[in-house]
């Protein structure tokens, strides 16, 4: 290991020098001037660079006597290495942390699905969208069936475990550029980016399919879940929030209908 | 003044700034909280003005005990100067110590520890404290 303390390291190039200009003769052709210069300019640099990382920020103009230039600034040189290096660190643990924060507030703790909130910004962003641009979205309100029996008969982590089997459910039924999220208690929502009916029920089709499909084992028992969902697709001048409503009148209609089915609401969009 | 050689330093803590307590009897100075005071130098001229006394008036050894979970360029820079000169008093045969305490939740903050401790000769211990 290197000793961090580069002091009492002689350079021969600085005694060489101080030698050079103490002795007369080398003025020769104006070199002395030069050499005095140069050597008036070195020492104003390294105090310079103490400066600006020396801890009491020496005023300007105060300056110390031109010793030990190479240890002083070897010095310097390797605490500025080091804060760099540690700045650095210090950057990289608070944007982990940053991060870790943004999805604690955009995430769902227990799906691991967006939250409502960061759904509702981003269907404010698709109205926005929508309005300059043009084009259409989908949403589909999902909400387990019969969850609360669930709960009741085999006791909330069960129900957990179910709510997260469901998102996974969802999830994957989706196409790549759709988002959902945990809306609710078991309510969940998706939208559909640029999705036209066909695609949609699509969509919703294999959410229902892959829903049925999940087992949750308790005691050598399975539970098992079911899903309704309602199928609204955004119409001109209509805010995601009048969708919603839409949405949500279809997902009560196919609940009414004897769940585990889609509900398509109102005319088609295009 | 009478007791000019037993002066303990305390310093209470602020939002910007951690708790500091400098005991001459036991040799130990103690920092804990965050350090991102907007001048870190009238703070830290305050702990090196006394470890530099310490050192000088008595023999003993020194123990820093850290407890800091986030420190600023500037505290970063304050630190390399505390930890500098236990490295002169260390070369010059003194017993001195540094002990680097990190939240056991965080443990990327022991790397923190790892490269401030790194190049000193003397005793630089890393703990995990459990909350």
């Amino acid at each position: 290991m290197t000793t961090p303390f580069p002091r009492g390291h002689h350079d021969d190039l600085e005694q060489d020098i101080v030698a050079a200009l103490e002795n007369r003769e080398v003025d020769d052709a104006g070199d002395r001037e030069l050499l005095q210069r140069l050597w008036q300019r070195t020492g104003e640099l390294v105090a310079r660079l103490e400066s600006v990382t020396d801890l009491s920020e020496m005023a300007p103009g105060c300056h110390r006597p031109t010793r030990n230039l190479l240890a002083r600034y070897e010095r310097q040189i390797k605490i500025l290495e080091r804060m760099i290096r540690i700045s650095d660190r210090n950057q990289s643990d608070l944007k982990r942390l940053n991060q870790a924060l943004e999805e604690a507030s955009t995430h769902d703790q227990l799906t691991g699905l967006t939250n409502r909130r960061f759904m509702t910004d981003r269907c404010r962003q698709e109205d926005r969208r929508v309005e300059r641009h043009g084009g259409s979205y989908a949403l589909l309100l999902l909400d387990a069936d019969h969850f609360k029996r669930i709960n009741d008969s085999y006791g909330h982590e069960v129900g957990d475990q179910t709510l997260v089997e469901l998102a996974r459910a969802f999830r994957s039924s989706l196409r790549q550029e759709d988002l959902c999220s945990r809306w609710g208690g078991e309510e969940f929502l998706a939208l559909l980016i640029e999705a036209n009916l066909d695609e949609a029920v699509g969509v919703a089709t294999r959410s229902i399919e892959s829903s049925r499909a999940i087992r949750v084992a308790v005691d050598g028992d399975d539970v098992r879940i079911t899903a309704s969902i309602g199928i609204a697709a955004h119409q001109a001048n209509e805010t995601y929030a009048d969708t919603l409503r839409r949405a949500d009148t279809a997902l009560y209609e196919a609940k009414r209908l004897g769940r585990d089915r889609y509900f398509l609401e109102g005319p088609a969009a295009d | 003044m009478a007791n000019q050689h037993v002066q303990n330093l305390t310093i209470e803590s602020s939002q910007s700034s951690p708790s500091v307590i400098a005991d001459w009897e036991r040799g130990v100075i103690m920092m804990r909280g965050e350090s991102y005071p907007e001048n870190s130098f009238s703070l830290y001229e305050k702990i090196l003005d006394w470890l530099a006394s310490y050192l000088e008036a008595s023999p003993r050894s020194l123990q820093l005990d850290l407890e800091l979970n986030y420190l600023n360029t500037s505290s970063v820079r304050a630190m390399i100067e505390l930890f500098d000169n236990l490295q002169t008093a260390a070369e010059n045969g003194r017993e001195v110590s540094v002990i680097w305490r990190y939240d056991a939740r965080n443990p990327r903050a022991v790397e923190l520890g790892k490269e401030l401790g790194e190049d000193y000769t003397f005793p630089f211990t890393i703990l995990a404290i459990d909350p």
